[in-house]
């Protein structure tokens, strides 16, 4: 009856933190997603693979969360991958501003748990 | 014993003495009393009475605490009587005895009576003789007043007689001004309880009017609410609590705060109603009747759970009305246990969903299904903005008739999503969806595809948290958002009236990018009353 506007879901997978993003992400909820996020990543994690294929919406402040925890982990050398459904919109955003120059973006999530740790500055 | 009954001025056999004592009814009953207040009203007729009856004292002490005490209230002579706050219990001492037995009782020689005074200063002051009499409303002691005399006196049935219609006169003033008070504080108290301020939706218009009833003292019940529930949530209240005046308006007041805190700490209304009515239950509490619905901002559909209360009235965009009456339970307050359910109805664009109370459908000698269709008649013909169509409404079906209940009317309407969209909301975070949705609605309603619905969407929204960035300060800043169609291109403008500043940081700043990566077209023009960004695009279907 009162949805939240996004529903975080973590999960560990070994070294690597797992967390899924559903719904709709703007300056509205952005704030309190970005503390759970950067929260459940801990010292130990190697990477943290952000899964937006169920994230029907973001904008320009979502962009800026996934910049920042972009920056933050890389000064701890920890990575950031992101797993975005090619042509949806978020996939537009996301091409909009540029990020797969400063992100890898994978496909699927089977690429992103594979890539990570190789490198690979995704397909 | 009424003025009417002693006022025998034809009389030819009068005696000279009852002439005087004509003359004292007309000074203790006289029309222009009436507009002392109280405390003054009371110090006249203790003035004029002593001087009538040649007493040296006289006071009025009124009933309190359920009958149990009595209170001086006004005082000549015994001043301090009333100053040091002299209570006495009924039934005890000179005043409480005729409390007691609601007769008058005389004292002929303080001292000497079976009947000792407790209040220390009948002594003090030197009072000899005393005559109290009850002030009586209905048959139910409210108070006695009693002269006293510093001399020996003994007062005779004229005395009794005179002071007793004194005494009625100081009554009805009492009680009328008990109610009056009452009724007063019940109407403030019901003014306190309503929305001061709507909240400023986008995509909703919302009107809500209440009218006393036409006499103060017959305020009562009824209200209406509005209930922000957060994550694009609202909840809609009307109610109507059985009787009237303080009794009835407080425990509006009690419901009131229930139904807020369950509506935000549970789902759907027709929990939220099954718990007020358990709620009331507990209370042993009087009847009511309520409606209590939730609209989702961004898909338009309501929830409707109705408790005892007439119909809601679903006005169709074409003016066409119809009562939705698929479900119901009884008022609360009346069975105990019962679960209650929803009736589920999606709004379509220019569409009002109209709650209001029984005041505005019932008159006397009419059956209620005829003020019923009158309502359907009146609201397809009334005009369209909800402010203008409640006001209709009201002044339609209360016309040639005195407001004999109180009157709660609340309208929410979905705007419609015609070539011209014109919306106004506040500048905070929470309203991005709801605006995002709103112009998602207008794009698709004008032919754009679902690439066209997603391009405005994040425009729009980049543009409004812009324009929220820029609205700091302590002013409750509001945006105003403008969607017009134009041989096949789409325009958005949103205005705000902060200063624009330039985007700050290094991951600030791509709203803009953003906005021109889905719109053909950008412009940001800031202004000194604010900035406009305008957004451009063709529809992709729409040309």
């Amino acid at each position: 009856m009162r949805p939240e506007l996004a529903r975080l879901y973590l999960e560990s997978q070994g070294d690597i933190e797992l967390a899924r993003v559903a719904g709709e992400v703007d300056a509205s909820n952005v704030d309190a997603l970005s503390e759970r996020l950067l929260e459940a990543v801990s010292n130990q994690a190697r990477a943290l693979v952000l899964d937006l294929r169920e994230t029907s919406y973001i904008d320009s402040s979502g962009i800026s969360l996934i910049f920042d925890a972009a920056a933050r982990l890389r000064n701890r050398r920890q990575e950031l991958r992101l797993v975005v459904t090619p042509r949806s919109f978020v996939g537009e955003v996301l091409a909009a501003v540029s990020m797969d120059q400063s992100v890898a973006i994978d496909p699927a999530l089977d690429d992103a748990l594979r890539a990570v740790g190789s490198g690979d500055p995704a397909s | 014993m009424t003025p009417e009954q002693t006022n025998q001025e034809e009389s030819p056999h009068v005696a000279a003495e009852d002439v005087i004592r004509l003359e004292d009814v007309q000074r203790v009953t006289e029309s222009a009393l009436a507009y002392l207040d109280l405390d003054d009203l009371l110090k006249e007729l203790l003035d004029r009475v002593t001087d009538m009856l040649d007493a040296d004292t006289a006071a009025v002490l009124l009933v309190e605490e359920g009958g149990r005490t009595l209170a001086a209230r006004a005082a000549k002579g015994l001043e301090e009587e009333v100053e040091r706050g002299f209570r006495l219990p009924v039934g005890r001492g000179f005043a409480g005895r005729v409390a007691f037995t609601q007769e008058p009782v005389v004292i002929e020689e303080v001292g000497k009576s079976p009947i000792q005074p407790v209040n220390p200063l009948f002594a003090e002051k030197g009072v000899r003789s005393l005559l109290g009499v009850p002030l009586l409303v209905e048959g139910e002691v409210i108070g006695v007043l009693h002269v006293g005399s510093l001399t020996h006196r003994e007062f005779n049935e004229r005395d009794i007689e005179l002071l007793q219609l004194v005494a009625n006169r100081v009554a009805l003033s009492i009680e009328r001004s008990r109610l009056m008070v009452q009724g007063r504080i019940a109407a403030t108290l019901q003014r306190s309880l309503l929305p001061r301020q709507l909240p400023q939706i986008p995509g909703l218009r919302m009107a809500g009017r209440y009218l006393p009833a036409a006499d103060e003292s017959a305020v009562g019940g009824d209200w209406y609410d509005v209930i922000d529930l957060g994550n694009q949530c609202l909840g809609f209240v009307i109610g109507d609590v059985a009787g009237h005046g303080m009794a009835a308006a407080t425990f509006m007041g009690q419901l009131r705060s229930a139904i807020r805190a369950y509506a935000l700490d549970t789902d759907g209304p027709a929990a939220v109603v099954t718990k007020l009515a358990e709620f009331s239950d507990r209370m042993h509490s009087r009847m009511a009747t309520v409606i209590y619905a939730t609209l989702n901002l961004t898909t338009w559909e309501a929830r409707i759970a109705r408790a005892g209360h007439p119909y809601p009235l679903l006005i169709h965009a074409d003016g066409k009305a119809e009562f939705l009456d698929e479900t119901g339970g009884p008022p609360i307050g009346t069975v105990g246990g019962k679960r209650y359910e929803e009736e589920v109805v999606t709004l379509s664009a220019g569409e009002t969903l109209l709650l209001y109370t029984d005041g505005l459908i019932e008159r006397r000698g009419q059956q209620l299904s005829d003020g019923e269709s009158v309502l359907l008649d009146v609201a397809s013909s009334a005009p369209d903005e909800p402010e203008l169509k409640c006001q209709a409404i009201i002044s339609q079906l209360t016309e040639d008739t005195t407001i004999l209940d109180d009157i709660a009317i609340l309208a929410v309407q979905t705007v419609g999503l015609d070539e011209l969209l014109e919306v106004a909301m506040p500048a905070a975070p929470a309203q991005l969806m709801t605006s995002r949705h709103l112009i998602r609605r207008w794009v698709e309603a004008n032919s754009g595809t679902d690439d066209d619905c997603a391009a405005f969407a994040i425009a729009v929204s980049e543009a409004c948290a812009n324009a929220i960035e820029h609205a700091y300060g302590p002013r409750d800043e509001t945006i105003h958002l403008q969607a017009t169609l134009r041989e096949g291109v789409a325009t958005v403008t949103i205005r705000d009236s902060g200063e624009w500043r330039e985007p700050r940081g290094g991951n600030r700043g791509r709203g803009i990018p953003i906005m021109r990566e889905f719109m053909d077209e950008v412009s940001v023009e800031p202004g000194p009353q604010g900035t406009t960004v305008s957004l451009s695009r063709r529809l992709r279907e729409g040309g």
